[in-house]
C-alpha cells in the first residue's frame, strides 16, 4: 500500500473506485475541481503490489479521500470539508481510511489555515461513524434530514483541528530551540 | 449597409445581452425580435439572437442566422465574436479560433475576445498563439499577477523554461511590498518557479532557491519533498537522509521515502539485515504502519524472509485483513517465496485450527485467524502462478464451512468457478455473495460484472439498478452513462457482442469514446479557473495528463473491442436490422438471437418509459423546472439508442479508424493495438501503414506468432500489388521489408 | 412578460449533495475572473521597463527554407493519411526527400 497525494492522472480510477463502492457518484470534472482547487488536500491509497498488465497501467486506487476547503464558510471560519472517502472492500482493516484522513487534516491546517473539518455521513453507516467518532474524534453536530438522494438522513460531523495547529507550533518551537543551540555551540 | 439603432433600441440591445448572460433566453429572444421588427438587417442583433437560439439547443438555426448576420455586417466584431462562440460551444475549436481572430482584428482592444481566444489556443495546444495572446493581455493589465503567471505558463508549456522563469522574476522584481505569509498566490508562484528551475536541471540553484525563497511556503509537504529530492540528487546524503526521515515522520506508508532513505544511508543492496533494521525502526514507531512491515519481504531472502513473512502473515491473519494475498502476490515471481508463503499459511492454520474459529465465531467474526488463513490459501491456489483449482475449492469450502455468511469467501468461490470456465456458476455464486450484504455496492458491482461475463445484460442492468439513482430519466443505463461508469459500458458492450447484437455493442464502445471526449473538454474551464485559484503546479500537471489522456486502459480496451468488431463486420457483412448476425452457420441460432435481442430492446425501452413516468410523477409541483429539463433532454436526445445506425454502416473499416488512430498514437507499445492496426490497414490496401504497425509490433515482441503470420501476409499481398504502387512507395517498402523476418 | 419566468428556472438537483456539486461546477467558468483586485503593490515604472525588455511576445521559431514538392506532400497525405501540414513538416524535416521521410515515419518511435 502506498499513501500519497492525489494527482490528476489518478482520477479515472478514483472515479472507478467511487462508483464501485458508493452510491454517491460524480463526473470526472468534479474530481478535477477538487484536484485543481485544493491539490494539497486529497490523498489516495495505491495498490503497489499489482503486477503490471500493459505498458500503460495506471496505479490501482484502492482508497481515496477527496477533500476541499469551504469556499464561503457560513460561519466565517476557515474550514475543510470531506467530499468523499472510500476504501475498497478488499482493502479494509489496514487503517487506510484513517491514514488518508490524517494526511488531509494536516494539510488543511498547514496550507489553508483550517480550524476544523466537517463531513456528512449516512446515519446507517456504522463503520464510517465509528472511524470518524471513535478513531478520529469527530463530534456529531446535527442531523440533516433527507440529505441523500435516496432519502436517507445524514449526520453532520465536525472535528476541531486546533490540536494539529498546536502540534505544529510545538515542533516549530523545538526546531527554533534546536537552531539556537546550534548557533550557540558554533559561537 | 448595416443598420444603426435608435437610442431606445440601442438600450434594448444592451438588455438582450444582459438577458443572455443571465440565461433568460425567452426574454432575450423577445427583446431581440422587437429590435429586428424595425431593423430586420441589424447584424449585431441577428447575431445575439443566434447566440440565444444556440443556447436553446437550436444549433442549425443559430448557425444559419449568424452566417446571415455576417454577410450583412462583415465589419462587426460582435458578429465575428458570436460566430466564434457558436463554433466554440459546438466544439469546433479550430474554426472558433479563426472567427475570434477576425473579431480581434476589428476590435483589437476587446479584453473578452482576447481572453476567449487565449483559452482556445491553450486548449488546442497552440502555444505560440497562446504566448502572443497572454503577452497582449499582460500588456493591458500588468498590475495583475495572474497575467504574469499566465505568460510564464505559456512559455513553460511551450518548452521555453528560461523565458518562463524570466517572466516570473520580472514580476517579483517589480513588486514593492513584501507579500504576507498567508498570501497563497505568492506561496504557490514561488513553488511554481522552483519547479521550473528544477526542470532546467540546475538542481543546485533549485535547492538554493527553495531554501532561500520557499521556506515559508504554505504547501509544507511540497517543500519537504522537493528539498529531500534535491539533496539526494546532489549527493548530499546525510542531509537527504534527514529530510527523508522527516517525511517518514509525516507519512510512514509511502514506500518511496524508505527507498530514498535507504539510498541516502548508503546501505548496500545485499545487506538484508541492515536494510531491514531501517524498516523495523519505523514499524516499532508506528504500530499501525503497514509499509514498514511488508516492504522488507520484497528484498529479504532465505530464512530472513521466512521469519519476516511468518510474522507478517500471523499479524494479518490475526487481524483478518482481506487484502493479505493481494498485497503479497507480486512476490510470486520469486520461486522460493511462492513456495514459502502457502507453507507458512498452512503452519498458521495448524496452530490455530479450531481455537480461533470458535473464538472468532464467539466474536461473530470468523474472517479472522483460521478463516483468514483458509481464505489466503484459497486465493493462492486460484492465482495463475500457483493455480490448483481443486485445492482452491477445497480451501474455500472449508472457509465457507467456518462462516457461511462471509461475502469475501463466496466472492472467491465465484472467482474459482470463473477460472474453471464455469461462467454461469460463477455468476450464480457471485450473486449469492451479493445477497449476503445487499447494502454493499462493491459486491453488487461484482455480481453485475459476473452476470455480464455470463452474457446476462438485462439481469446485470437490473442488479446495477439497485444502486443507481431512481430518478434518472432513462433508468440505470442512463445513470451509469452520466456517471461515466466505464467498466460497465465496456463489459456490457462485450457481452452484447458475444450475443451477436452488434448495434448495442458498438453503441457502448462509442459511448466510452464520447466520455473520453468529455474528459478532454473538461479541462477547458480550468485554463482560466486555475489562474484565479493560483494552483499552478496542479494545473500544469493536468495539462500534461490530458495530453496523454487516451493512453488510459479504459480507452484502450473499448477501442480495441470496437476495431476488432468492425474488422469482423467487414469480413462477414451483416444482413438484417441492428446488425444482429444473420450469416451464422446455424440459421435457427441466429433467428433465436435476433429474437432475444429484439426482446431485450423492448424491455430496455419499457424500463426507460417507466423511469420517465416515475420521474414525471415524482414532483408534480415542479412542472416548470420539469419543462425546461425536458428541453434540455430534447437537446441531448439520442436518435440511435440501440446502435442500429452504427451497425448499418457500409464502411466498417472507415469507422474503425476513429478508434484506431488514438490507439496507435497513445498506446504504441501495446502489441494488441498494432496487430489490430495491421489488420485494418491491410484490408484497406494501405501497405505502408500496415508495415508501420508490423514494424512496431516486431519491436515490441519479435517472436509473436501473430506478428510473424502478418509479415507473411503482407509479403503475399504485395507480391500481387507491388507493380501498381508509386515508385517511391515501392522503393521504401522493398528496403524496409528486407529487415522484417520471414523473408 | 413575466408569465414565462418559471420556464427559465434551471432544473433543481434532487439532493443536497448534488446541489453542492452543481453549484461548484457552475462557478468554474465564471466571468470577470481576471478583473479582480490586484494582489501586491507593483512599481509601475519597473513594470514598464520590464515589459519593454520582454520584447514582442512569441519568438518566431526558426524554420528551415526547404523546398517541398507538392506531389510528395500529396503522396504522404495519401499513404499515411496525415494532415497536409503534418506531411509538409515531415518532408521538411527530411530535406524534402520523400523516400527518407517515409522511411523515418515507418520506424517505431518508442
Amino acid at each position: 500500500m502506498d499513501i500519497r497525494l492525489l494527482r490528476s492522472s489518478d482520477i479515472p480510477l478514483i472515479q472507478h473506485a467511487n462508483i464501485e463502492n458508493l452510491p454517491e457518484n460524480y463526473f470526472l470534472k468534479y474530481y478535477l475541481y477538487h484536484a485543481l482547487s485544493w491539490p494539497q488536500l486529497s490523498f489516495v491509497a495505491v495498490d503497489v503490489s499489482r503486477p503490471p498488465k500493459t505498458p500503460y497501467d495506471y496505479p490501482k486506487i484502492v482508497g481515496y479521500v477527496l477533500a476541499k476547503m469551504e469556499e464561503e464558510p457560513a460561519d466565517g471560519v476557515q474550514h475543510g470539508h470531506i467530499t468523499s472517502l472510500s476504501v475498497m472492500r478488499t482493502h479494509r482493516r489496514l487503517g487506510i481510511a484513517e491514514k488518508l484522513m490524517r494526511q488531509s487534516q494536516l494539510a488543511m491546517v498547514e496550507t489553508f489555515g483550517g480550524r476544523y473539518v466537517s463531513l456528512h455521513v449516512r446515519v446507517s453507516n456504522k463503520a464510517a461513524i465509528h472511524l470518524y467518532r471513535d478513531t478520529l474524534g469527530f463530534m456529531t453536530e446535527k442531523t440533516e434530514s433527507k440529505y441523500y438522494a435516496d432519502g436517507e438522513d445524514a449526520y453532520c460531523m465536525k472535528l476541531d483541528l486546533d490540536f494539529i495547529r498546536d502540534q505544529i507550533r510545538e515542533e516549530e518551537e523545538d526546531d527554533d530551540a534546536g537552531e539556537e543551540k546550534k548557533k550557540k555551540k558554533k559561537n | 449597409a448595416p443598420q444603426t439603432l435608435s437610442t431606445r433600441e440601442a438600450n434594448l440591445f444592451r438588455t438582450v445581452i444582459r438577458y443572455y448572460e443571465d440565461k433568460q433566453y425567452k426574454r432575450g429572444l423577445k427583446a431581440a425580435e422587437q429590435i429586428l421588427k424595425r431593423n430586420p438587417k441589424h447584424g449585431d442583433t441577428m447575431s445575439m439572437k443566434a447566440l440565444i437560439l444556440n443556447a436553446q439547443g437550436k444549433t442549425d438555426e443559430a448557425f444559419a442566422l449568424a452566417k446571415d448576420a455576417l454577410t450583412i455586417d462583415m465589419k462587426s466584431y460582435i458578429c465575428w465574436h458570436v460566430y466564434g462562440i457558436l463554433y466554440r460551444t459546438n466544439k469546433n475549436f479550430d474554426e472558433a479560433i479563426k472567427a475570434y481572430k477576425f473579431a480581434l482584428k476589428l476590435e483589437p482592444d476587446s479584453h473578452q475576445i482576447q481572453r476567449d481566444l487565449a483559452v482556445l489556443q491553450v486548449q488546442m495546444r497552440d502555444y505560440q498563439g497562446y504566448i502572443q495572446s497572454r503577452f497582449v493581455m499582460l500588456k493591458a493589465r500588468p498590475q495583475l499577477r495572474q497575467n504574469w503567471t499566465a505568460l510564464a505558463i505559456a512559455y513553460h508549456l511551450d518548452g521555453n523554461l528560461q523565458q518562463a522563469e524570466n517572466i516570473l522574476n520580472t514580476y517579483e522584481k517589480s513588486v514593492t511590498t513584501t507579500p504576507l505569509r498567508t498570501d497563497f498566490e505568492n506561496s504557490e508562484a514561488l513553488l511554481y518557479k522552483n519547479t521550473i528551475i528544477a526542470e532546467t536541471g540546475d538542481i543546485e540553484r533549485a535547492l538554493e532557491h527553495l531554501e532561500s525563497s520557499c521556506k515559508n511556503c504554505l504547501d509544507r509537504l511540497a517543500v519537504m519533498e522537493l528539498r529531500a529530492r534535491y539533496l539526494a540528487q546532489l549527493g548530499r546524503k546525510e542531509d537527504a537522509a534527514k529530510a527523508y526521515r522527516a517525511l517518514l515522520e509525516r507519512n510512514s506508508d509511502h514506500p518511496d521515502y524508505y527507498k530514498c532513505l535507504v539510498d541516502a544511508l548508503g546501505i548496500p543492496t545485499d545487506d538484508e539485515a541492515a536494510l531491514k533494521a531501517v524498516y523495523d525502526e519505523y514499524a516499532a514507531k508506528n504500530p499501525r504502519c503497514d509499509a514498514a512491515k511488508r516492504l522488507p519481504l520484497d528484498f529479504l531472502s532465505g530464512d530472513l524472509f521466512r521469519t519476516a513473512a511468518k510474522a507478517y502473515l500471523t499479524l494479518m491473519f490475526d487481524k483478518g485483513v482481506p487484502s493479505t494475498f493481494a498485497n503479497l502476490k507480486h512476490l510470486y515471481s520469486d520461486a522460493f517465496k511462492k513456495e514459502s508463503l502457502p507453507v507458512l499459511a498452512e503452519e498458521y492454520l495448524k496452530e490455530h485450527s479450531g481455537s480461533s474459529g470458535a473464538e472468532g465465531q464467539a466474536n461473530g467474526d470468523s474472517s479472522k485467524g483460521e478463516g483468514a488463513a483458509l481464505y489466503f490459501l484459497a486465493q493462492h491456489y486460484n492465482y495463475y502462478l500457483s493455480r490448483d483449482l481443486s485445492r482452491a475449492t477445497e480451501f474455500v469450502e472449508k472457509a465457507i464451512e467456518l462462516d457461511s455468511k462471509n461475502v469475501d469467501f463466496h466472492m472467491t468461490k465465484a472467482r474459482i468457478f470463473k477460472h474453471q470456465g464455469e461462467v454461469a456458476k460463477a455468476a450464480e455464486a457471485m450473486d449469492h455473495a451479493r445477497l449476503l450484504d445487499t447494502r454493499d455496492r462493491y459486491i453488487n458491482s461484482k455480481a453485475a460484472k459476473y452476470q455480464l461475463r455470463n452474457d446476462e445484460n438485462e439481469k446485470a442492468l437490473t442488479t446495477m439498478g439497485l444502486f443507481t439513482r431512481a430518478e434518472t430519466v432513462g433508468g440505470p443505463l442512463a445513470d451509469l452513462t452520466d456517471m461515466q461508469c466505464m467498466w460497465f459500458l465496456t463489459e456490457d458492450g462485450e457481452a452484447w457482442q458475444r450475443r451477436g447484437d452488434l448495434g448495442l455493442a458498438l453503441k457502448r464502445y462509442h459511448t466510452v469514446f464520447n466520455i473520453f471526449d468529455i474528459w478532454q473538454e473538461d479541462q477547458f474551464d480550468f485554463h482560466s479557473f486555475s489562474l484565479r485559484k493560483g494552483q499552478i503546479r496542479a494545473y500544469i500537471d493536468l495539462v500534461r495528463w490530458e495530453d496523454q489522456l487516451r493512453e488510459h486502459p479504459f480507452y484502450f480496451r473499448a477501442a480495441l473491442d470496437a476495431v476488432n468488431l468492425y474488422l469482423s463486420m467487414h469480413d462477414k457483412p451483416q444482413n438484417g436490422a441492428n446488425g444482429v448476425e444473420g450469416s451464422h452457420a446455424n440459421g435457427d441460432d441466429a433467428a433465436e438471437r435476433k429474437k432475444a435481442a429484439k426482446k431485450a430492446r423492448k424491455e430496455a425501452q419499457k424500463a426507460e418509459r417507466e423511469a420517465a413516468e416515475k420521474a414525471a410523477k415524482q414532483d408534480p409541483n415542479k412542472g416548470g423546472a420539469q419543462k425546461s429539463k425536458d428541453a434540455e433532454d430534447a437537446k441531448k436526445k439520442d436518435d440511435d439508442p440501440n446502435g442500429a445506425k452504427l451497425a448499418a454502416t457500409t464502411d466498417p473499416l472507415g469507422d474503425a479508424m476513429k478508434f484506431l488512430w488514438h490507439l496507435l498514437q497513445f498506446s504504441p507499445k501495446n502489441i494488441e493495438g498494432q496487430i489490430a492496426g495491421f489488420e485494418v490497414f491491410i484490408r484497406r490496401n494501405k501497405y505502408l501503414l500496415a508495415l508501420r504497425c508490423l514494424k512496431a509490433a516486431l519491436a515490441i515482441n519479435k517472436g509473436h506468432p501473430k506478428v510473424l503470420e502478418q509479415a507473411t501476409r503482407l509479403r503475399k499481398a504485395l507480391g500481387g500489388d507491388l507493380g501498381s504502387l508509386a515508385p517511391k512507395v515501392k522503393e521504401v517498402i522493398e528496403s524496409e521489408l528486407a529487415s522484417v523476418p520471414g523473408a | 412578460t413575466s408569465g414565462d419566468v418559471e420556464d427559465e428556472v434551471q432544473p433543481t438537483a434532487k439532493s443536497a449533495e448534488d446541489r453542492k456539486a452543481a453549484a461548484a461546477l457552475s462557478k468554474l467558468d465564471a466571468r470577470g475572473d481576471d478583473e479582480g483586485p490586484q494582489t501586491g503593490e507593483v512599481d509601475q515604472e519597473a513594470v514598464k521597463n520590464a515589459m519593454n525588455s520582454l520584447g514582442g511576445g512569441a519568438d518566431k521559431k526558426e524554420t528551415k527554407a526547404v523546398k517541398v514538392d507538392a506531389a510528395d506532400v500529396k503522396l504522404l497525405v495519401e499513404e499515411f493519411e496525415l494532415p497536409k501540414s503534418k506531411a509538409t513538416e515531415l518532408l521538411k524535416a527530411h530535406d524534402g526527400d520523400a523516400v527518407k521521410a517515409m522511411k523515418a515515419y515507418l520506424q517505431p518511435d518508442f
